[in-house]
């Protein structure tokens, strides 16, 4: 008996198929084409042996074929920027740029709200390095031991990002202190003003303590957010051994031993650098 | 282990899944839900190990003059957390008929 090839696709579903499978990522193109043909070739038979009006199923299809199509490309972003620095940034970027159209829609334009926010964001420079120190002072932040290279390249990456993470983490406070105490500040300006640096305070705090948390728990090397918290230990024996938490760097730079409770013997928590070798497993 | 919650469409395709619909095709016609809720919600249920995919051996499929295509089967994890949306959502048994072979 030969086996006959199965028949070519109609000329629409073709075109749509080179269209969308350049949204793919190229490493999942080829079974994504393949997979998608195959379930447009079985819908058009399928449909021709029911005899149903094969439009109104070509259409669905089609949409269910960008929607596969797009989550494949956002589900390929979110593993690669997934805890990055880049992502974090652009995330109160972002949120800073909402902040500042939400402002414009409740002033009902640049004019009257450039003059306002100018107004406040002097005194609001004023508070932002008090607000700062006072994060600093009061942050139960414990101090990390480096465990072997000290790279001065790494050591100011990771404090450029902390440095643009901060700024970017005032920028917000203020914008969002701004959102709130413009609409009541043609009725009430001395109130607005007062509430607008309360506001201020209590966002750069929330922000602040979170930044710096966040820095605790990213990756000395490539500032990724470190991954897979796994708990070691038991507290019983806290006095003994080591209880605590241990993070991995998801590209195999090093692991975060974070103790359960200080002690005489282990006061801080400990970066220790990997392998070499471990950056291959990770990466596998 | 941790049961997943699975939103009502991702329970109503796993219990498609696990009652023998394999194809995307397949689970479509049979749940009534749009192809972009079906073809996304396989990829999740798949990346969250609930599903797994293979392909139909290319010779069966030459065999019978069309293209070999992906099917779909629920792993272990998937049929306890197929079994923990029925009770979850008791009406699910009766919006999915067992296919016939």
């Amino acid at each position: 008996m030969s086996h006959q090839p199965p028949a070519p696709l109609p000329l629409f579903d073709r075109n749509l198929l080179c269209i969308v499978e350049r949204v793919v990522p190229f490493a999942e193109r080829e079974e994504w084409s393949r997979a998608w043909r195959a379930e447009f070739w079985h819908m058009h038979h399928r449909s021709r042996s029911h005899r149903i009006q094969t439009l109104s199923v070509v259409t669905d299809l089609s949409i269910g074929l960008i929607w596969d199509a797009l989550w494949l490309r956002t589900d390929s972003w979110r593993r690669t920027l997934s805890g990055t620095a880049t992502l974090c940034i652009s995330s109160l970027l972002g949120l800073s740029l909402l902040s500042t159209l939400i402002a414009l829609v409740l002033t009902g334009g640049w004019h009257s709200l450039s003059p306002y926010l100018s107004d406040h964001f002097n005194l609001s420079l004023l508070a932002a390095p008090l607000v700062v120190f006072v994060a600093f002072a009061t942050a139960s932040r414990r101090h990390i031991e480096q465990g072997s290279t000290n790279n001065r390249l790494y050591w100011i990456k990771r404090q450029l990002f902390f440095a643009v993470k901060i700024s970017q983490v005032l920028l917000l406070a203020f914008l969002l202190s701004a959102d709130l105490c413009q609409p009541i500040h043609t009725a009430l300006p001395n109130t607005a003003d007062f509430l607008q640096v309360l506001c201020f305070v209590i966002f750069a705090l929330v922000g602040l303590r979170w930044a710096l948390r966040d820095q605790e728990q990213r990756c000395k090397q490539c500032v990724q957010s470190l991954a897979t918290p796994m708990r070691v230990g038991r507290p019983s024996h806290n006095l003994l051994e080591w209880n605590g938490t241990e993070l991995n760097c998801k590209q195999g730079h090093g692991l975060l031993s974070v103790p359960e409770m200080e002690t005489s013997w282990c006061q801080s928590s400990q970066w220790v650098d990997l392998d070499p070798s471990w950056e291959q497993a990770a990466s596998v | 282990m941790n049961t997943p919650r699975l939103s009502h469409s991702a329970a109503l395709i796993l219990k498609a899944l696990s009652l023998g619909y394999c194809f995307g095709l397949d689970v479509m016609e049979v749940t009534g839900l749009p192809s972009g809720t079906v073809y996304p919600a396989l990829r999740r249920l798949e990346r969250d190990e609930l599903v797994e995919s293979r392909w139909e051996p290319e010779e069966e499929a030459t065999a019978k003059q069309r293209p070999a295509r992906r099917y779909y089967e629920v792993t272990r994890e998937g049929k306890t957390a197929a079994l923990a949306a029925t009770q979850r959502y008791p009406l699910l048994a009766h919006l999915v008929p067992e296919k016939r072979s």
